[in-house]
C-alpha cells in the first residue's frame, strides 16, 4: 500500500516536470521576443534587455536557470509586461485564493444537491421527480457553464438585482460569499446533473439487486433497506466522479471569472497570453497542472482506500 | 396433523410490456410442521414466484390474482407490506440462490449477520456479536471470530453460502425456504451444504420448503415433493411415490433427463421449450412437448386424480377410459434398480 | 384444485381419450418473428424515442441555417456600417403582430413627454409605448419604447433580423456563419478523433502484449496533462486559425475512443468467428476492420454524436479567452464572448448566440443519448 502511494506521487511530479519542461521550451521557441511591441528600441538597449533576462543565452541554458531559480529560491521569474518588475510570484499569490475559493464551493454544493437530485430520481424511478430530473440533467450537462453564467448575471443580478453584478474585490466575509454566489452556482449546475446522473443510475440498479431482496427478507423495510444498503453501496464509486470533475470546474471557471470580474488566475492567465507575459502564462500554466495532476493522485488513492475489495483483495479465498 | 402453511388455488400474475404473464395458474399444496417439502420444476415454471409470494416480496409489475395463502390463522395474501416485517426473517426466513449476489459485497459478513439479529429482536445489540460467532459456528464456518470482519469476496462459494444461511437462521425462524441454494455452486460443496441444511432441521426443528430443478439434490433432501409445470403443480406426493410410481409424463421426463453414469442408454432431454405464459396453451400446458399427449389434452384441463391418499396426479391418462400407457422402458430400469439398491 | 370424481366428470367425451403423439417426433417451436438487421432494429428503436428525434429535426434545422442562412440576407458578415452599430433586431413580418419582439424596440429613458409629438425627433409611428410618466421640476418625464429603425429613419426593407453589433455588422448573417465555422471545426475535429481513437485503439487492442502496454502508457501520460494547458500550448506555438483549434481539440479527445475500442477488441477478438476466420488465412487488417470493429459501430457512432457538444465547448471556451478564429471571421463562441461584452445595454447580442449553443448542445447530447439507447439497450439511464 505504502509503495502504491510512492509509485503514484513520484509519477505526479515526473509529470509536473514534463509539463514544466514542455511548457517552457514551446513559449521559448515561439517566434518573436517579446520586445517586438517596442517599436522605438534602440539596438543596443534591447541588448543589455535580453542580457538581463538572459535571453540571449541558448535554450537549455535558460531553461536550467529557470528550473534552477524555481528549486531553489521558488523564483519564478518577472512579470515583464502586465506588472513590469513584480516577481511572478507575488502576483500569482494573490489570485489563487479567490480562485481557489469559487472552484471549491461549487464543488461541495454541487455534492449534496446532486445527490439529492440523484436519489430522489432513482427511488420514484420513472416517476415524475425521475423525468423532471433527467430533463435538467440533460440541460445542464449540454449547455456550458460560461451561458449559464451570462443568464444568471443579466436575470438574476441585472433585472432582479438580488446579487452584485460583478465582484466587489474588497468585500469580506458574508458579503464576499454573497457577491460570489451566482459565479459558484454558474459552476455548479454541471457538477449537479453528473453526480445526479451518476446516483441514479447506481442506485436503480442496486435497488435491483439480490442483496436488497436479501435485505428486505431479513426483515429490513423498505426505506431502511434502501439507506443501509442501496445508497451506501452507490456512494462508495462516488469519489471516482467527483474529484475528476474539479478539474473540469476549473476549466469553466476560466471564463466564468472572466465574466463576472473576478480578480483570479483565470483572468490572469488570459490577461498574460493576450500580453505576452510568457514567465506569467507560465507559472498559472502550471497551477493548473498541478490541480489536475493532485485530482488524478487523490483519485487513485481514494479507490484504493474505499473499495474493500481493492484495498484488501487479492488474498486467497477460503 | 394440521399443515402450518397452506396454500390454495394461488394465481399470480405480472405486467409485462407486451402483456400479462400468468407465472403461477392456481397452485394448491400444504407444508407440515418439520417436514421438508421439494417443489420441482424447469426454470421458468414459477417456483420462485410462489416463494416471493409466500414473503411479499413480488416485483413491483406482479400481483396476486386469486387464491389464499394461510399462515397462522392469517391469509398472507392480504397483507400489507407493514404486515410482513413480522413475517420475514422472523418467522419465514429465505435462502437466496447465488451467495455472491446476494450479500452486500461491501459490507463486513458479521455485519450482515448482526443487523439480521438485531432486527429480530431475538438478541440486544450487546450480545448481537456473539450470538452471531455462534451461528457461524454453528453453519461450520472456520475461525468464526477473525472471520466475522471480512467482506464476503474473501470467502469461497461454499462458505458464503453458509453465511447466507447463518443470516436466515438469526432469528430462529419456523419455516425456512431455500431457492435453490446449491445451483450457483460446484457439485463436490452442494453435498455439504444440503448436509448442513439437513442437520439445522434437526436441530432447530424447521419445516422447509426446498425448490430446486434438480431431482437429484431432492432425492437426498425430500419428505414430499410437488412437481411443478407452466405455472401448475402437475404431481404431487410422498418422495417414494414420486420416485417408485411416477404418473405424469412430465414427472417421466425430469426423472429419465437425470444423467446415470450406470446406463448405456441414449442421454434423455425433454424436446421443445416451455409455453409462452402470455398466452398460456389451452388444455394441458405440457400436451405440446409431451410423447403420450390425448387429443383431449389440448382441449380441457386436466383434474387431479388420486392415485393414493398422498399421491395425486393431474393428467388425463389417469381417467378410467383413457389408453392404458406405461412409463418409458428405460425410466422403469432405473426405477427397478433404484429399488435394488435401497433394498425397497 | 380440481379433484376429479366420476359425476362431474360424466360428460366429457371419451373418444378424446386417444393417444396422438406417440410416434411424432416433437421439436422446438419455429419462430414466428422474422429477423431484422442491425441497424434496422436501432433505427426502430430511436425513433421510439420521441426526444431524440426532436434532437435529430433541431440539428437539422440548425444545419439548414447555418448552410443558407447567411445568404438569406444582403448583408456580407462582415459589412461594417458605423451608422448603425447596436440595433436591435427586427423582423417586418413579425414586428406586425405587435407582441414585443423582433419589432426593433429600444427603451429611451427620461424624455420629457411634451417632445413625443414632435415629429423631427420622433418621427411618424417610431413610438411604440410609453411608460414611467412621472415628474421631474415640473416637467413630465417618461420612458418611450421606440421603433429604433423608424427612429434613425432607416426603411423596413433595410431591417437587420437580429440587429448589429458594435460595429454595426449583420448578427443574422454573423450568428449563422459563425455556427458554420463552430460546426465545421467540430465535426472535422471529431472525425480526425474517432480515426485517429479507432485505429490506435484496435492495434493496441488487437495485438495486445507489450505494444498495448506502451500505447496505453503514452494515452496516460498525455492524459495527465490538463486539458486548458494543452489547448493553450497548441494555440500559443502554432497560432489562431482554424487549422490550430482543430488540432489544440484533436490532441487529447481521441484518447477516450481509443480506450473504448481497445476495451471492445478484448472483449470481441477472443470470440470464436475470429479464431474461425484466423484459421482460415484472414490477414491481420481484415480481421481488425471487417470483422471486430462492426461489432463496435454502435458505440463508436454514439461516441462521436456525444463528442460534439465538447467540441463546441471547447471552440468557444478557447474563443472567450482570446485564443479563439482571428477577427472578423466569427464563430459562436466570439459572438458570445463579443456580446457579453454589451450584455447590460443590448442583452439580444447575446441571447441569440446563446440560445443556438445551448440548442445545439442540448440536442446534440440527446440525439447521442438516443443513439446509444438505441443500439445499446442494456446501457440505459447512464
Amino acid at each position: 500500500m505504502k509503495q502504491y502511494i510512492l509509485q503514484r506521487l513520484l509519477a505526479m511530479v515526473i509529470t509536473l516536470f514534463i509539463i514544466l519542461t514542455l511548457g517552457f521550451l514551446m513559449i521559448r521557441m515561439m517566434p518573436g521576443s517579446i520586445f517586438d511591441d517596442y517599436q522605438d528600441l534602440p539596438a543596443d538597449m534591447e541588448a543589455v534587455l535580453n542580457a538581463k533576462y538572459n535571453f540571449d543565452k541558448p535554450v537549455i541554458v535558460q531553461y536550467f536557470i529557470y528550473l534552477k531559480n524555481i528549486l531553489l529560491h521558488w523564483d519564478w521569474g518577472i512579470s515583464l509586461k502586465m506588472y513590469p518588475n513584480k516577481s511572478v510570484w507575488s502576483v500569482v499569490r494573490g489570485k489563487i485564493p479567490v480562485t481557489l475559493y469559487v472552484n471549491i464551493f461549487s464543488l461541495l454544493i454541487s455534492l449534496p444537491l446532486g445527490m439529492l437530485a440523484g436519489i430522489s430520481a432513482a427511488i420514484k424511478k420513472n416517476g415524475s421527480v425521475d423525468y423532471l430530473v433527467s430533463f435538467l440533467v440533460v440541460i445542464f450537462i449540454s449547455v456550458p457553464s460560461f451561458v449559464f453564467a451570462t443568464c444568471l448575471q443579466y436575470f438574476i443580478a441585472y433585472k432582479a438585482g438580488l446579487f452584485p453584478i460583478i465582484y466587489d474585490a474588497n468585500a469580506v466575509g458574508a458579503a464576499k460569499f454573497h457577491s460570489l454566489v451566482l459565479p459558484i452556482l454558474a459552476l455548479a449546475f454541471s457538477p449537479i446533473a453528473r453526480v445526479a446522473r451518476y446516483l441514479r443510475a447506481e442506485l436503480a440498479e442496486n435497488i435491483n439487486s439480490e442483496f436488497m431482496l436479501l435485505a428486505r427478507t431479513k426483515g429490513l423495510t423498505y426505506t431502511q433497506a434502501t439507506l443501509r444498503h442501496g445508497i451506501r453501496n452507490s456512494l462508495v464509486p462516488l469519489a471516482n466522479i467527483i474529484i475528476p470533475m474539479f478539474t473540469t470546474i476549473m476549466g469553466g471557471s476560466l471564463v466564468v471569472e472572466n465574466i463576472f470580474a473576478i480578480p483570479g488566475m483565470g483572468g490572469l492567465m488570459i490577461q498574460s497570453i493576450n500580453t505576452s507575459d510568457h514567465q506569467v502564462t507560465l507559472a498559472t500554466l502550471m497551477f493548473y497542472s498541478l490541480i489536475s495532476v493532485l485530482t488524478i493522485l487523490i483519485v487513485d488513492l481514494s479507490y484504493g482506500i474505499i473499495d474493500p475489495r481493492i484495498r484488501i483483495g487479492g488474498q486467497q479465498k477460503v | 396433523m394440521e399443515p402450518i402453511i397452506q396454500v390454495k388455488d394461488l394465481a399470480v400474475n405480472f405486467k409485462a410490456f407486451a402483456g400479462t404473464v400468468q407465472a403461477v395458474r392456481g397452485v394448491s399444496f400444504d407444508l407440515f410442521k418439520g417436514e421438508t417439502l421439494a417443489i420441482v420444476g424447469e426454470s421458468g415454471s414459477g417456483k420462485s414466484v410462489t416463494i416471493k409470494t409466500l414473503l411479499g416480496i413480488l416485483p413491483k409489475n406482479g400481483h396476486i390474482a386469486s387464491g389464499e395463502i394461510l399462515y397462522n390463522g392469517n391469509d398472507l395474501t392480504k397483507y400489507s407490506e407493514k404486515d410482513f416485517y413480522a413475517i420475514r426473517g422472523k418467522k419465514i426466513s429465505l435462502v437466496f440462490q447465488d451467495p455472491l449476489s446476494a450479500l452486500n459485497p461491501i459490507m463486513k459478513i458479521g455485519k450482515q449477520i448482526t443487523e439480521a439479529l438485531i432486527l429480530s429482536k431475538s438478541v440486544d445489540k450487546a450480545h448481537a456479536k456473539d450470538r452471531a460467532i455462534e451461528l457461524m459456528t454453528q453453519v461450520g464456518i472456520p475461525q468464526p471470530e477473525i472471520r466475522y470482519d471480512e467482506y464476503p469476496f474473501q470467502f469461497s462459494g461454499g462458505m458464503r453460502q453458509r453465511i447466507v444461511i447463518a443470516i436466515a437462521l438469526a432469528s430462529n425462524p419456523e419455516i425456512l425456504i431455500c431457492d435453490e441454494p446449491t445451483t450457483a455452486l460446484d457439485v463436490t460443496i452442494q453435498a455439504k451444504i444440503l448436509e448442513l441444511i439437513k442437520d439445522l432441521k434437526k436441530k432447530d426443528d424447521l419445516s422447509i420448503i426446498f425448490i430446486t430443478h434438480d431431482m437429484g439434490v431432492v432425492a437426498n433432501m425430500a419428505d414430499r415433493i410437488c412437481v411443478m409445470y407452466a405455472g401448475r403443480i402437475v404431481e404431487y406426493g410422498t418422495a417414494e411415490e414420486i420416485f417408485y410410481e411416477p404418473a405424469h409424463p412430465y414427472t417421466w421426463a425430469l426423472l429419465s433427463a437425470m444423467p446415470d453414469l450406470d446406463t448405456e442408454d441414449e442421454l434423455f432431454a425433454i424436446p421443445g421449450a416451455p409455453p409462452n405464459m402470455l398466452q398460456p396453451p389451452k388444455g394441458d400446458a405440457f400436451a405440446a412437448r409431451n410423447k403420450f399427449a390425448l387429443e383431449i389434452d389440448y382441449e380441457e384441463e386436466p383434474p387431479y386424480f388420486k392415485i393414493s391418499d398422498t399421491h395425486y396426479a393431474a393428467t388425463w391418462l389417469l381417467h378410467p377410459d383413457a389408453p392404458h400407457v406405461e412409463m418409458p422402458e428405460s425410466l422403469a430400469h432405473r426405477i427397478a434398480k433404484m429399488r435394488k439398491r435401497n433394498g425397497i | 384444485m380440481k379433484i376429479y370424481n366420476k359425476e362431474e366428470y360424466a360428460g366429457i367425451d371419451t373418444s378424446k381419450l386417444r393417444l396422438i403423439q406417440m410416434d411424432e417426433s416433437l421439436h422446438d417451436q419455429k419462430f414466428e418473428t422474422k429477423p431484422i438487421g442491425f441497424f434496422k432494429d436501432a433505427m426502430l428503436r430511436f425513433k421510439k424515442n420521441k426526444a431524440s428525434v426532436v434532437a435529430f429535426v433541431m440539428i437539422c434545422i440548425i444545419a439548414f441555417f447555418a448552410i443558407f442562412g447567411p445568404m438569406m440576407n444582403d448583408y456580407g458578415f462582415n459589412d461594417q456600417d458605423l451608422n448603425r452599430i447596436n440595433m436591435p433586431p427586427k423582423i417586418p413580418a413579425i414586428a406586425k403582430f405587435n407582441i414585443g419582439i423582433f419589432d426593433g424596440g429600444r427603451v429611451l429613458a427620461n424624455r420629457r413627454v411634451v417632445n413625443l409629438s414632435d415629429t423631427s425627433q420622433y418621427p411618424e409611428g417610431c413610438i411604440l409605448a410609453v411608460e414611467n410618466r412621472h415628474f421631474v421640476n415640473n416637467i413630465e418625464m417618461c420612458d418611450v419604447t421606440v421603433d429604433y429603425y423608424r427612429y434613425s429613419g432607416i426603411s423596413d426593407e433595410d431591417c437587420f433580423w437580429f440587429g448589429t453589433d458594435y460595429l454595426g455588422r449583420d448578427l443574422w448573417t454573423r450568428l449563422w456563419r459563425g455556427a458554420r465555422v463552430s460546426l465545421l471545426i467540430a465535426l472535422v475535429s471529431v472525425t480526425v478523433n474517432v480515426v485517429i481513437g479507432v485505429t490506435y485503439g484496435s492495434v493496441a487492442g488487437y495485438y495486445g502484449g507489450r505494444l498495448d502496454l506502451i500505447m496505453m502508457r503514452i494515452t496516460e501520460i498525455i492524459n495527465a496533462f490538463p486539458n486548458i494547458v494543452v489547448m493553450t500550448i497548441f494555440i500559443l506555438i502554432f497560432g489562431t486559425g482554424i487549422f490550430s483549434i482543430i488540432l489544440a481539440l484533436v490532441v487529447r479527445d481521441w484518447i477516450g475512443t481509443a480506450r473504448l475500442i481497445r476495451g471492445q477488441f478484448y472483449r470481441f477478438k477472443n470470440d470464436e468467428y475470429v479464431l474461425a476466420a484466423k484459421t482460415l488465412g484472414v490477414p491481420d487488417r481484415t480481421l481488425i476492420f471487417r470483422h471486430i470493429l462492426p461489432n463496435s459501430i454502435g458505440p463508436i457512432i454514439t461516441r462521436t454524436a456525444l463528442a460534439v457538444p465538447a467540441a463546441i465547448f471547447s471552440e468557444s471556451f478557447l474563443a472567450y479567452i482570446g485564443l479563439g478564429l482571428k477577427p472578423p471571421e466569427p464563430s459562436i463562441g466570439i459572438l458570445l464572448s463579443d456580446g457579453q461584452k454589451v450584455l447590460l445595454y443590448f442583452p439580444t447580442q447575446v441571447l441569440f448566440p446563446a440560445i443556438l449553443i445551448s440548442v445545439l448542445c442540448i440536442s446534440f447530447n440527446m440525439f447521442g443519448n438516443g443513439l446509444r439507447d438505441a443500439f445499446d439497450p442494456t446501457q440505459r439511464g447512464v
